[in-house]
């Protein structure tokens, strides 16, 4: 697979969990709190992949790498607001809104914007970086380390 | 190469407020300004430069025996409050910087560096202050501190008039003068801001509630195109940093924006919504156009 195939395979995972966490209600907070731990351990790994693989190899193709960083903390930041959010609070399916939305714009950016932009890599280098992410994504997908950074994660921010 | 330590740097901050919890937003919207409605760093910056210019008369005084008995002292004060500003004045910038793109990025660390450094000298410089035998030397080391103070001012110039860093970016043309037709009504969804071009102007239109709101399409902080935001809690978002702008008044209830949104008159003429630029002394339109002036 070619690295935007990877990642756009990635981005339907996330989008996938965002739209069952939308549609959970107040009274299943069981069926949400394991959805939310999801979702920061697959946006965890989403953005350390883009970031350690895919963004400094289109570096010299692309002019959008600041804005997907912006956008990367922005996600990061309304990732917080909803740790922090009780999960029977009336507020939480706003919040999750929000996280929605603040991920479609940046999956829109990159798949609209910025992966064409990375095909006059061409396909050699698309075909090489693409198994360079999809190993790097079970690499942390299976670590030991990354469990223990989204544990750790997932504590201080729900007490801060 | 300056990208790697930046985004490092960057992180630190991130995460830096994340620890802050909920704290952490009005915490960065008073750094930012977003209640002054300008920048806050360029205002507070004038207290290291000022007191930090103010100690080196009186030093310049006490080491040619003009100063009398006081200045000694008085240098110190002045130092002190310095640094007591300059630490104020780095929790503004690195808050202000963390959402800089491209070459201002680069150049903010730098001048953060350099800014970091004097604040070393100068801290340096305070506690050999209180240590007799060492006034030379307390002198020598606000020197240097100065002049690295003044060379990153320069940098801190380069950002704001060069790169336009904390500028307004909003569209402040004064057209439309008179209501101009945009759209059909009914390619409104309601709650969902739609981006338009009136001649050349960038304007957001938001249906809700039985109404169209309208304001300014182009983000004030750094250009953002507010056609692709969204709602939440009813303000508009900016896609790029999450500013938030109330659509009644344009002004911005979350930062890093500290300008507000030019607001538009709406009104449903056979159809179609019309608007019209409103302005106010708080979103200031130019009187002449470009093209006008150059008709």
């Amino acid at each position: 697979m070619k690295a935007d195939q990877v990642l756009i395979a990635h981005h339907d995972v996330l989008r996938g969990l965002l739209r069952q966490l939308a549609e959970t209600t107040e009274d299943q907070t069981a069926q949400r709190g394991r959805l939310r731990d999801e979702l920061l351990r697959e946006l965890e790994v989403h953005t350390q992949i883009e970031d350690e693989l895919f963004y400094p190899a289109v570096r010299d193709v692309s002019p959008l790498l600041s804005l997907a960083h912006a956008e990367h903390r922005q996600i990061d930041d309304q990732l917080a607001t909803v740790m922090r959010t009780p999960l029977d609070d009336p507020d939480f399916g706003t919040e999750v809104g929000m996280l929605s939305a603040t991920l479609h714009h940046h999956t829109f950016e990159e798949e609209e914007r910025m992966f064409p932009q990375s095909h006059a890599l061409g396909e050699e280098r698309l075909e090489e970086l693409g198994r360079q992410l999809q190993e790097r994504q079970r690499e942390l997908t299976r670590s030991g380390a990354m469990r223990l950074i989204v544990r750790l994660k997932r504590m201080t921010l729900r007490h801060v | 190469m300056l990208d790697g330590p930046g985004y490092q740097l960057e992180h630190g901050i991130s995460l830096t407020y994340l620890l802050a919890g909920r704290r952490a937003r009005p915490l960065q919207d008073l750094l930012h300004g977003v209640w002054l409605g300008h920048p806050l760093h360029p205002a507070l910056v004038t207290v290291p430069v000022g007191a930090w210019t103010a100690a080196s008369v009186l030093d310049g005084l006490a080491a040619t025996g003009r100063g009398g008995p006081g200045a000694g002292s008085a240098a110190r004060v002045t130092v002190g409050v310095g640094v007591a500003g300059a630490v104020a004045s780095a929790a503004t910038g690195l808050t202000d910087w963390q959402h800089a793109h491209d070459g201002a990025r680069r150049v903010g660390l730098v001048h953060a560096g350099l800014n970091s450094t004097a604040l070393g000298l100068y801290s340096w410089s305070l506690l050999d202050r209180g240590r007799r035998g060492r006034a030379g030397r307390a002198r020598l080391t606000a020197a240097a501190g100065l002049a690295l103070t003044l060379a990153s001012s320069w940098l801190g110039g380069a950002l704001s008039y060069r790169h336009g860093l904390g500028t307004d970016h909003a569209d402040r043309s004064p057209e439309p003068r008179r209501f101009t037709p945009v759209l059909q009504a009914s390619d409104l969804v309601d709650g969902q801001p739609v981006g338009v071009d009136v001649d050349g102007v960038p304007v957001v239109l938001v249906a809700g509630d039985g109404e169209v709101r309208a304001v300014g399409g182009r983000c004030p902080h750094q250009g953002a195109p507010l056609g692709e935001g969204w709602l939440h809690r009813g303000e508009l978002v900016c896609p790029w940093h999450g500013s938030r702008f109330d659509l009644g008044t344009g002004e911005p209830t979350q930062g890093p924006s500290t300008a507000p949104l030019p607001c538009f008159e709406t009104r449903l003429r056979e159809g179609r919504v019309e608007v019209r630029r409103r302005g106010n002394w708080r979103s200031p339109t130019a009187t002449t156009t470009v093209e006008e002036a150059s008709r």
